[in-house]
């Protein structure tokens, strides 16, 4: 026993020290997982986001449709669909013998309640439902065929990708009596993992990085100033921490939004604020901010420069924010770091409660980057970003079905944040699964929404 | 017979004193002794680099000198330590003493609420109020005290109680002394030593508390060397790179078991109950 507890120990360790998921058999046919844990633990999909992808990664809730590793979409609790040739009306066929973990049938219905739901609940939280399906949207059921039905307002390129995402995890509405921490979903199977041996050998699998390290900047409060953000962004060597010991290689350095392996054309893209600290200097001393009391620090409208970081720790990011933080003094920026939970992070943010605010997000959840990029258009921002060129671009992304001409849009969109010197992006992470040899294919997918899953089988 | 010299008599108190002395010199003059290194600065080529020539303690995650840190680190860590045993020391004296002194529902009110503070366990309601207040040196050394100054206050009020009927300060009464005269002509020249004894056995325990408070994330900020803190960003590569840990765990301990031994020393010394 003593043995087994000091390999669960070694485990978590090692899922701490990556920043992953660590899977190992045990043998009282318990699964011992060891991962992030965000919004202590909760499950309340509808109402919050990081609960969305507790129940999706823990193994609870399963979506109408699933990525695979091309990201491509496949079906999942759905079985096939259909859509006319506008885009606006979706007709979802469900498998057959659907059932809750609570032994409930899976209708059409109940996945019209759980909509409904979405709904009535999201605009009082975090989730924004409305980000993956319009409220406008009507959706019906038809129990006999199995189908429902779903009618949108305005065109959708991709919503099948959409309903992808955690938050669009079904639940059995009818029958939750704690939505926080006792949802009903679909996965009715985990108890099958049973039986692993115990070992002491692991594997680590990596997934390639479409996901993006970056700090929002806040433009309802100091960093309004377009100079500021500027010689912020000029004055922090992203390569040279990315290439550091500190971060090992974890991040591929970039300066866009989107990662650099996905092709919405980054290499392309151009960069007015590559790493120039003496040009940072300039620019801050040109338009007048500067130290006037000797104290190290510039100051903007009579007042220290002291930038308020929130950051936790996760995949790094405290590390990055200590290395931008090293970098902005030498340039005369201070900071106060604010370094907390996950939840501190997250509710600061919708709260637009910072000045700076670390995350590592994935950059195409539903499939490619729509819902991504709605993080600065107006009507969703978290940090009071408003272009109105790139709002217009938003819209027309929406409902744009050709693939070369959404890319077009993605491209320029790119480019209008990087201008606007709108986000610091730290680079792009490569997400890993660290498993016990007795367990077998425990990999972490490109999507790392399914972490639990019941493809984890045993290896012998 | 020739009085032996007071110094010979009190080796290990001489011995302590010297090397507390040193300690505080060397926070005192931390640019001297690390040659001008500045504790917050660092090259990020230079992260995680094993002790050397050039870093004689090694390099840490932000590629920042980490013995510079660790001597710079001996400023934050006493001056902070000495602030607390100075605040609770005289937020403890005054409580008590009002307490034992004027007794009825003053001595009620102040016991009670020292006696609430006494009911958690210190350094868990000393966090749960740094965390309240947010993470800096200051709110942790003031979360400290509001948990801390209890025992002085006790302290106080029993030794002003122990005098309190006597004769002499009966007489102060009734020949109209002022109140604040008895308290500091009699009152606080009674508990003081006794009070100062204690204090001095407590800047070990103090430094521990705050340093423990930094470790947790309750205490000093990034970049600040402080030695907590410092243990806090090494935990994470304890097995890649452990002279994160080690120099700040050694410094801790260092400083802690000399100014633990200063401490009973002078109790030693001035513990009127050895007399």
């Amino acid at each position: 026993m003593r043995k087994y507890m000091g390999t669960a120990a070694l485990a978590v360790t090692a899922a701490m020290l990556f920043s992953g998921v660590t899977v190992q058999a045990a043998k009282e046919n318990v699964l011992n997982f060891g991962c992030a844990m965000y919004t202590d633990g909760m499950v309340n999909s509808a109402l919050d986001e990081n609960s969305g992808w507790n129940a999706m990664r823990y193994g609870i809730t399963e979506a109408l449709f699933k990525f695979d590793d091309n990201m491509e979409v496949t079906p999942w609790l759905a079985e096939s669909y259909e859509v006319n040739d506008e885009h606006t009306d979706w007709t979802i066929k469900l498998k057959d013998g659907l059932k809750f973990s609570d032994g409930c049938e899976l209708t059409p219905t109940k996945v019209k309640e759980y909509f409904e739901y979405l709904k009535k609940e999201g605009p009082s939280g975090s989730a924004k439902p409305e980000k993956y399906l319009e409220f406008e949207a009507v959706v019906t059921a038809d129990d006999t065929a199995n189908t429902i039905n779903i009618k949108t307002s305005k065109p959708y390129a991709n919503l099948m990708g959409q309903l992808c995402h955690p938050t669009m995890g079904i639940t059995d509405v009818e029958h939750i009596e704690d939505f926080d921490h006792g949802i009903i979903g679909t996965v009715t199977n985990v108890a099958d993992i049973q039986n692993f041996q115990d070992s002491k050998d692991f594997t680590v699998d990596i997934a390639s990085g479409v996901r993006c390290g970056f700090t929002w900047m806040n433009f309802d409060g100091i960093l309004e100033n377009k100079t500021l953000r500027q010689a912020i962004l000029m004055a922090i060597d992203t390569e040279g921490i990315c290439n550091s010991k500190t971060i090992g290689g974890l991040y591929t350095p970039g300066f866009s939004v989107l990662p650099s392996a996905l092709s919405y054309g980054y290499e392309n893209l151009k960069n007015p604020y590559e790493y120039d600290p003496d040009k940072a200097n300039q620019l801050l001393d040109e338009e007048g901010i500067v130290d006037t009391d000797g104290d190290g620090i510039r100051e903007l409208d009579g007042e220290n420069i002291q930038l308020r970081y929130i950051s936790y720790e996760n995949r790094l990011l405290n590390d990055l924010a200590d290395a931008n933080t090293q970098y902005l003094a030498e340039i005369g920026i201070g900071v106060v770091p604010e370094y907390g939970s996950s939840d501190d992070q997250w509710s600061k943010l919708a709260a637009l409660d910072y000045d700076l605010n670390n995350n590592n997000w994935m950059t195409v959840g539903t499939g490619d980057p729509l819902a991504f990029l709605a993080n600065w258009a107006t009507e969703s921002t978290y940090c009071a970003y408003s272009n109105p060129e790139y709002d217009k671009l938003f819209e027309q992304l929406k409902g744009e079905m050709d693939p070369a001409k959404r890319e077009q849009l993605i491209f320029d969109m790119q480019q209008i944040l990087i201008d606007d010197a709108a986000v610091l992006v730290e680079g792009y992470y490569n997400s890993s699964m660290i498993y016990s040899k007795e367990v077998a294919s425990a990999k972490i997918h490109t999507a790392d929404y399914y972490w639990l899953s019941t493809e984890i089988v045993p290896a012998k | 017979m020739k009085k032996k010299n007071v110094f010979l008599q009190n080796k290990t108190f001489v011995i302590f004193s010297v090397l507390a002395a040193l300690i505080i010199l060397t926070a005192i003059f931390a640019p001297l002794v690390t040659g001008g290194a500045d504790p917050v600065k660092g090259v990020l080529a230079d992260a995680l680099l094993p002790p050397s020539k050039e870093h004689i303690f090694g390099t840490d995650k932000m590629g920042r000198d980490i013995f510079t840190r660790v001597i710079y680190g001996a400023r934050v860590s006493l001056s902070s330590t000495f602030a607390v045993v100075a605040l609770i020391l005289i937020v403890g004296t005054i409580t008590g003493i009002t307490a034992g002194y004027f007794g009825g529902w003053v001595d009620a009110v102040i016991m009670r609420i020292a006696d609430m503070m006494l009911a958690f366990p210190g350094l868990v309601l000393a966090l749960a109020v740094a965390g309240i207040m947010g993470a800096s040196i200051k709110n942790a050394i003031i979360a400290i005290v509001a948990v801390s100054w209890t025992k002085y206050a006790r302290l106080a009020r029993s030794l002003v109680l122990k005098i309190r009927n006597c004769d002499y300060v009966s007489a102060a009464v009734v020949t109209g002394s002022k109140t604040s005269h008895i308290l500091f002509r009699y009152m606080l020249p009674n508990a003081l030593p006794t009070l100062l004894v204690t204090a001095a056995t407590d800047i070990g325990s103090m430094m521990l508390e705050l340093a423990a408070m930094s470790f947790l994330g309750f205490g000093a900020l990034p970049p600040a060397p402080e030695w907590g803190y410092m243990l806090n960003e090494g935990r994470a590569c304890m097995q890649t790179a452990p002279w994160m840990m080690i120099f700040p765990g050694l410094a801790i301990f260092v400083v802690v078991v000399v100014f633990n031994m200063l401490g009973d020393s002078i109790r030693d010394i001035l513990d009127p109950r050895d007399e």
